[in-house]
Order: C-alpha cells, then structure tokens, then sequence
C-alpha cells in the first residue's frame, strides 16, 4: 500500500533563515495527525511544504507515493477561516463547487454530477439548505463547514486542515470530528495544525510536536506526553492533568 | 415627459453622436464586466499603472505614424506581462514597483510627445480621448476587443473565482497563478487601449473602477454585481453624452464629452454611497430606539 505521507529529515529555510528542521512523518491511508505548537512554530510551513508551496531545502517530501507537485490534485486543502474576505460576493454552493474544478478541467462548465457532489458535501457538513446564501453571511464555523465541503466534493486521499477549530462553535466542532472521522473511515489521510490537545485526543490517532524543529512525531499517546509538550512550549505549558494541559500559544 | 425623452434621444440624431453612443455603450459593457474583475482582484492601482504605460506605445505610434491601436496594444501587453511577474517575485515592493513603472513609462510618453511639433493639442487628445471623433473601424475594433476580453473571462471564470477567493487554495489545486494572473491582467490591458482613443489615458481608469464600485454598493452577488456595473456604465455613458452635447449646442458651453461621462459616473457613486450612508444611519438609529424603548 502507497504511504499517504512520507516525509524524511526535511528543512525548510526562508531567506537563509531555518524555519524548520528534522521534520519525520509517516502516515497510512485513514491515518490523522494533529500538528502541534506555538505560534511560528512551522505548522503551516510544513502544511506548505506538503502542498510543494515551499521548498525542501534538504531531507524530501513523498506524498501518496510521488512529489508534492504531481500529488496535489489528490490533495485537499483547507485554509485558515480568517484569511478569507468575508465580503467576497459568492455563494455558499459556489465554494464547495471549487472543490470539483480539477475534475472538470479548463473551459468546461460543472454538469450534474459535479452539482450532486456539491450538494452531497454540503449535506455531510449540515448546511445543504444554505447552499443558496452568501457565503459571508454564514458564521465563522459554518463557513470553516463550508470550506470542509469544499474538501469533502474534492474527493481527496489526503486533507489539509490549518487550525480548522480556531474559533469555532461547539456545532461545528462536532460536525468536524464526525467528517473526519467518516473520511479516514474512506481511507483519506489527514493532516491538522491545531492549538487545541483535546480536539487533537478526539480526531487524530497521531501526533507532531513541532518548535521550528519537530519535538515528537508517533501514536498520539506515545507523542503527546508531559514531556514533548514541555519541550514544545517551554515554561508556556502547564500540566493540569493526565492528557490535559493549558497552553499559552505566544 | 415628451420633452425629457427629447432631451435625451435629441442629440443623437447626428451619425458621429450615434457612433459616440454606440462606442460609449459597448465600452461600457467591455469596462463594467472587467472592472468587476478588478475590483474582485484588488488590481485598482495595477489598472492605473497600465493607462499610464499605455501612454508612451501610443505617442511613438503617433510620431511614427503607426497605428495608435497597435501602438497601444504593444505597450499594453508589454506592462501588463512585467507587471504581472513582479507581482509574483516576494523581492520587490509591489506599490513601488508599480509606481516606478508608471511614472517612468508616462515620462517617456511626454519625452516623445513634447518633441513632436503640434504638441499641446495631440497631447490632450491623448490624455483625454476623443469620443466624439470615433469611426466606424473604430467601432469595429472595439467590439472585436469586446468578443475577445469578455470571451477569455468567460473561459477563465471558474479559476478566476477560486484564485481571487483563494489564492494559496488555488495554488494548492495546482493552478499556476501566474497564467491565470496574466491571462486577467492581459484582458485589463485590452480594455485600456480599447478605452483610451475614446476617454484617453487619464480618464480611463475612471471607466473601470467607478461603475464597478457603485455597483458593489449595491449587491453582493457576482452576477447581479457584473449586471448592475454594465448599467451604470451604460447610464453615465448615455447622459455624460447627452450633457455634453447639450451644454454645448444649447448653452454654448464646451464640456468635453469623455470628462462628462466619468463626471456623471462619479456622480452616481456619490449618490448611492450617501444613501446608503442615510439607510445606514436609519436604521442604526432605529434599532437604538427600540433597544431604549
């Protein structure tokens, strides 16, 4: 079986400034790690890195089995919800078509198929009969929703997800883990920076621990200890309990 | 009633009126659809930049005795393709860059110009278009930039959308932003110089940003957006043209036909930005009145 993801002592460098090193990963098909961190601690440089956007200035990146380049349009990606113009004039079904472009290809208008898919994404994220509104109208969560149904219609073998919980409500936060959960069921592998460990506990079976270079990568449990996530954070982390932690993110 | 249909039918029934209108109202159609475009993009200052460095291409045309149009073409292409691959490179300062380009194009423009004999009236023509004096090729190769600018964003709409919403999610699909970028920027530059010989280089940028600004005002759907950006444009284009025309021939004062029109199109945004500001302000006022109540 093709990994998902592969990726073997990779650097990524800004400007001859190291902004992330000694990066290993390793997943399966239906596998999810969660990557975590500090602000500027790489997350989304490595997302990009996945993606081919940045690049590897030593070690490699093997995504399902070729280069990042080659691997994108099996890839889905999901952006932070802020960095997208709420004031934008289109329309939620609008969005989640983008997720289908690739397949229809230059020139070519979306057919039926490519509506049903849409639509069908929608439904998986619960917003089917928003499918008509703006998509700045919605709220913060159910846009992040939308942007999933985008990744849902792409039909990808492996997801991206940039802090797909921040700020969102509790609604969405369920929606998600239940999407997630059904697309590694499908055998789409997952990738999610986030700041939260307890959503991390409940989506991903993996977990990367990364500082601007990576603290821990392996099974959540094995990963995600007192330890790594002292090293992770420094004296920002506080340990409450088993499994629990506060976090200051600066 | 009669006589406000009069006033404005009346001063079409000379042919150069009729070829002014017929020019005015495909322009606005050209520029309202693509000025949507540029505002979705954020290439206001890009489509400033490109008028200016259109100027130059035309002038040496016009010293050479060449085709203004191709003059224009050439110059239009040439600053749309660097412009659009200094936007990609992270080493260079992009309003900087733009504002070098154009100032520096424009200069050569009136270094050109300035040694050219007839200088101050060719120059105006220039700078300000001649709507009135438009021929029957002109049309033609006005509608042919119409079937050709519209007719690639048609093609293009799709990725246009995505990489205007979306920029790195485009990149993540494998779209190459630059292709997309040049294609859209490529299409500005055809509008430019199919606007410049009726509204010149200086006013040209009015044409484009104006209509689809207002229109933003009014609805947030890109359709409905493109729809009421095209109406606008063509509703300043037939009353700047009947103003002017009246002015002059009535009241024997000159108002240059192009400067009207975009004075017109200012006009309306000024008028549906302050109703919007008063609708705004009701309704404000209205909801504190029910929360104190």
């Amino acid at each position: 079986m093709t990994n998902a993801l592969h990726v073997h002592d990779l650097c990524v460098t800004y400007d001859r400034e190291v902004v992330l090193r000694d990066v290993h990963a390793l997943l399966q098909p239906g596998d999810s790690v969660a990557l975590i961190g500090p602000n500027g601690a790489g997350k989304s440089t490595f997302i990009k890195a996945i993606l081919g956007l940045v690049p590897a200035s030593s070690g490699f990146v093997e995504v399902l089995g070729t280069t990042p380049a080659k691997a994108r349009p099996l890839v889905a990606y999901v952006p932070q919800i802020d960095h997208l113009d709420a004031r934008f004039p289109i329309s939620v079904q609008q969005v989640a078509l983008m997720g289908r472009y690739r397949r229809i290809g230059w020139l070519r208008r979306p057919g039926r198929v490519d509506r049903a898919a849409t639509l069908d994404a929608l439904e998986q994220v619960g917003l089917a009969d928003r499918a008509n509104d703006s998509f700045g109208v919605l709220s913060g969560g159910q846009r992040q929703r939308v942007l999933i149904a985008r990744a849902i219609a792409q039909d990808a073998k492996l997801l991206l997800l940039d802090e797909p919980f921040n700020g969102v409500d509790s609604v969405t936060q369920d929606v998600l883990i239940e999407v997630l959960g059904r697309l590694r069921a499908a055998g789409t592998a997952v990738v999610m920076a986030t700041h939260d460990i307890s959503v991390a506990h409940l989506a991903c079976g993996h977990a990367c621990l990364l500082n601007r270079h990576q603290v821990a990568f392996g099974r959540l449990d094995d990963a995600l200890t007192a330890d790594t996530l002292k090293a992770t954070y420094g004296h920002h982390a506080v340990m409450l309990a088993e499994g629990t932690a506060l976090l200051s993110t600066h | 009633m009669l006589g406000i249909i009069r006033f404005l039918t009346e001063p079409f029934a000379p042919a150069y009126m009729q070829r002014s209108l017929v020019i005015s109202l495909l322009l606005a159609a050209l520029s309202g659809v693509v000025g949507v475009v540029v505002q979705l993009r954020r290439l206001s200052f890009m489509t400033d930049a490109l008028t200016h460095s259109v100027f130059p291409g035309i002038a040496i045309a016009f010293v050479a005795g060449e085709s203004l149009f191709v003059g224009a073409l050439i110059a239009g292409a040439v600053a749309a393709t660097l412009l659009t691959f200094a936007a990609r490179s992270t080493r260079i300062d992009q309003d900087a860059f733009m504002a070098l380009v154009l100032a520096s194009l424009f200069s050569i423009g009136v270094i050109v110009v300035s040694r050219h004999r007839s200088y101050s009236a060719d120059l105006t023509t220039l700078l300000f278009g001649r709507v009135l004096a438009v021929d029957t090729a002109d049309i033609i190769t006005t509608a042919a930039v119409a079937v050709v600018a519209l007719g690639v964003l048609v093609a293009i709409r799709k990725e246009l959308l995505l990489r205007a919403f979306d920029e790195t999610g485009a990149e993540a699909m494998g779209y190459s932003l630059l292709r997309i970028d040049l294609a859209v920027n490529l299409v500005v530059a055809l509008v430019v110089v199919a606007a410049v010989r009726a509204v010149g280089t200086a006013l040209v940028v009015a044409l484009l940003i104006t209509p689809a600004a207002t229109a933003r005002l009014l609805c947030s759907r890109l359709q409905s957006l493109m729809i009421s950006a095209v109406a606008i444009s063509a509703l300043a284009a037939w009353l700047g043209l009947v103003i002017s025309y009246d002015a002059s021939v009535h009241h024997g004062i000159r108002l240059a036909a192009g400067a009207t029109i975009v004075v017109v199109l200012t006009a309306l945004f000024a008028v549906v930005a302050i109703a919007q500001a008063l609708r705004t302000g009701m309704a404000r006022r209205r909801t504190l009145a029910a929360v104190a109540t």
